[in-house]
């Protein structure tokens, strides 16, 4: 039996503690926060016997075998190098750290102390992006990705948690290196990731303030970004960031030398592109037949996922989580691969590093 | 001004437990009832209030009440944020009695709406008990807490009623949040002694909003479901509604006592749809026998508890009986206890809520 602690008692624990329930063999032991009502909460809520305010005390006291991490980013790294040093596997939710060379040094830690690492990026592990790996895997892109494209967008509307950073000049989020972005993106940046082959790739960003936050007197908080990654072998991607773009995408394509793949992760489907194209009409008549019955096969998947109670929201999380107890139970290898968590790493502060010059270049400008 | 009405004025400040020169706090003044209260207090001829609201929140009512009442009153508007507690002890200062009215309402995840009900209450309870003096606390709860359980069908939901215990058996934030804001005020009061009273209000309305409430029926997918049928509603003006948690703060001898806030002459839900309908706007409805309802909610539960949650438990029994189930309303205690009588009869306040409704379609 795992033994299990959520540090960070937060709206992210809930669906932790949701999944974890759900996963046999493990059992919730002790719950963390700094503020102790909210770790009382979370632990009233789950029937969990055990509430903590300092993680040094829950790791003496309890000696978990693995620690979510669901803490504001900043604290990260700290917080798993402390769960490392205590022996605990540590899942930390994304962003993985605030950069490359915390997230390098964290990895290289849980390498020595023999235990393992995940990074939150559960967006990988739906049940569409399962199905996406399996085919490329069986070869059906006929290659090495040539392009790809991941769109990942946020829709601002008028939550709290927009209204509250937009109006609150000392949000956490705003201390991260890419505000906004920092806490978001890395689900997309991790698609791309994924099939990129080389681990220091060319990046060109642009991002801007849109026209929405302008209007509402914002002028730090980037909220729409575009991105170029180029490899030496020619491996090309493009990353969208959108605020504003409706549909707002969640959505990776994916073209090979031979076939091409769309995975959205919205509407749970998989279609494929066939590098193959018709003669003459037949050109515009077969693939329209082609995608409405690909189409109907992703509903066909879907509504059989649903009856059999296997179509969650948090689908991804739930394998995620399991996949990992399973690396640190059997000894598999861990789900989401330390250089995929690297090079996402690296990218998102190629990216902020680029984001910063241009931001400094533009007040500049504008003096 | 007349003989009576003098009498009246001064006995209603001698009965009072602060006078109107002394400060008095309402959190959440910006919003639909907290904006209200702070009319109706200077309505009263309190002179020192000050409104504590977000920093996201519009103050252009409120400056609006300056206006009016600038001259004769002193009124603070401080924009903060109760999470923190140097905010809390800033806006408590030197206060007499504080309206709380500021929550996490509309969060739809439990730690959002606990962070902003709960831990903001303690942060503020606390700097109270740092700052010292202060006469009492009113602390505006919700009919949500309530289990409305082991009762039978109609019976009377009134202040004797018992409030839920188990937070396994809560499907929503909102109504855990107040439970445990409710509960944690009542151990304030408890160990060390902050004088406190809790107020429920039903369901709040008024020119300002528009929603037709759950109890009524649901609006999906383009149908509306009507599923109040028969069944009184716990409505309260919003002015009257503000009215009895004034008194609630000025009342002598009600310490550690809860009031709940209704309406008197409660229309039936199916006669509310038929004004709306013939006053706002037109639409087709469907009417759901309890019995469909019931069976409906009971599905949907077990579906959810069978799937670990594939379908999040919106619908659950406990829905079904704080929403749904016939029962009776009572507003006794709050006239014998606090003195309160609907200033708005309840005729008048749904003609203003219907006018407020058409107003609004227009603008959008």
């Amino acid at each position: 039996m795992l033994r299990v602690a959520i540090v960070g008692c937060g709206k992210i624990a809930d669906a932790h503690a949701h999944q974890i329930r759900r996963i046999s063999d493990c059992d919730i032991v002790a719950v963390c926060d700094t503020e102790p009502l909210m770790a009382r909460q979370l632990a009233e809520r789950f029937g969990i016997s055990r509430c903590f305010t300092d993680l040094g005390e829950l790791l003496s006291e309890t000696r978990p075998d693995v620690v979510h991490l669901t803490t504001p980013p900043e604290s990260h790294y700290k917080l798993a190098v402390m769960c490392l040093e205590r022996g605990s596997h540590v899942y930390v939710e994304k962003p993985f750290t605030l950069n490359y060379p915390d997230a390098k040094r964290l990895l290289a830690l849980a390498d020595e102390k023999g235990l393992k690492v995940t990074a939150g990026h559960d967006a990988q592990f739906g049940h569409v992006a399962r199905r996406m790996r399996a085919l490329v895997k069986s070869g059906y892109l006929g290659g090495v990705p040539v392009h790809m494209e991941s769109s990942y967008c946020y829709e601002l509307g008028d939550s709290g948690y927009v209204r509250a950073l937009l109006t609150d000049k000392q949000h956490w989020v705003r201390r991260l290196p890419g505000r906004l972005l920092h806490n978001i993106i890395s689900h997309g940046i991790a698609k791309v990731a994924e099939f990129l082959q080389t681990d220091s790739p060319h990046v060109i960003a642009h991002g801007f303030v849109s026209p929405f936050l302008k209007a509402r007197g914002e002028t730090e908080i980037i909220d729409e970004l575009r991105v170029i990654i180029s490899e030496e072998n020619g491996t090309t991607a493009y990353f969208t960031f959108s605020s504003q773009m409706r549909p707002a995408l969640h959505q990776l394509r994916v073209y090979g030398p031979t076939n091409g793949l769309i995975v959205d992760q919205d509407q749970e489907t998989l279609i494929r592109l066939p590098g193959a194209k018709g003669k003459s009409y037949v050109e515009k008549f077969v693939p329209s037949l082609n995608f409405a019955g690909q189409y109907l096969s992703n509903l066909d998947m879907n509504v059989r996922s649903f009856l059999r109670r296997d179509f969650h929201m948090s689908a991804g999380m739930h394998y995620l989580i399991e996949s990992f107890y399973r690396s640190i139970t059997e000894g598999s290898p861990v789900p989401i691969p330390y250089r995929e968590i690297l090079l996402t790493a690296k990218l998102m502060d190629d990216i902020f590093r680029q984001l910063d010059v241009q931001q400094h270049h533009d007040k500049g400008s504008s003096l | 001004m007349a003989e009576s009405e003098l009498t009246e004025s001064v006995m209603t400040q001698e009965g009072n437990l602060i006078g109107q020169n002394e400060p008095v706090l309402v959190t959440g003044a910006t919003g639909f009832i907290g904006y209200k209260v702070v009319e109706t207090l200077l309505e009263r001829g309190f002179r020192r209030i000050r409104c504590f609201a977000r920093p996201t929140s519009s103050m252009s009512k409120l400056e609006q009440l300056i206006a009016r009442y600038g001259q004769d009153a002193e009124i603070d508007l401080i924009q903060g944020n109760l999470l923190r507690r140097e905010d809390c002890l800033d806006a408590v200062k030197d206060i007499a009695v504080i309206y709380h009215l500021a929550a996490g309402a509309g969060e739809k995840s439990f730690p959002d709406a606990f962070m902003n009900s709960v831990v903001t209450t303690r942060n503020l309870l606390d700097a109270v008990l740092q700052q010292g003096g202060l006469r009492r606390f009113v602390n505006v709860s919700s009919f949500t807490v309530y289990t409305n359980d082991r009762k039978p069908s109609g019976a009377l939901l009134d202040e004797s009623c018992s409030v839920e215990s188990d937070p396994r058996r809560i499907t929503d934030p909102y109504c855990y949040a107040k439970v445990k804001q409710d509960e944690l005020v009542m151990e304030y009061g408890k160990k060390h002694r902050i004088p406190y009273v809790i107020v429920r209000p039903g369901s709040v309305f008024g020119p300002g909003k528009t929603q037709i409430t759950g109890r009524v029926g649901i609006d999906t997918f383009g149908v509306f479901l009507h599923l109040g049928g028969s069944n009184h509603l716990p409505f309260t003006y919003v002015d009257n509604c503000a009215d009895a948690i004034v008194l609630a703060g000025l009342r002598q001898g009600v310490d550690g006592e809860s009031f709940n806030i209704v309406d008197d002459d409660l229309p039936t839900s199916r006669e509310f749809l038929n004004l709306y309908k013939s006053n706002v706007r037109r639409f087709r409805s469907f009417y759901v026998p309890h019995a469909v309802s019931y069976l409906f909610c009971l599905l949907w539960e077990k579906y959810s508890v069978w799937s670990h949650g594939q379908l999040p438990p919106v619908f659950s029994l406990r829905r079904w009986r704080a929403e749904i189930k016939p029962t009776g309303y009572s507003n006794a205690k709050l006239k014998s206890r606090l003195g309160w009588a609907p200033k708005v009869p309840m005729d008048e306040g749904l003609h203003r809520f219907f006018d407020g409704c058409r107003e609004m379609r227009r603008d959008a």
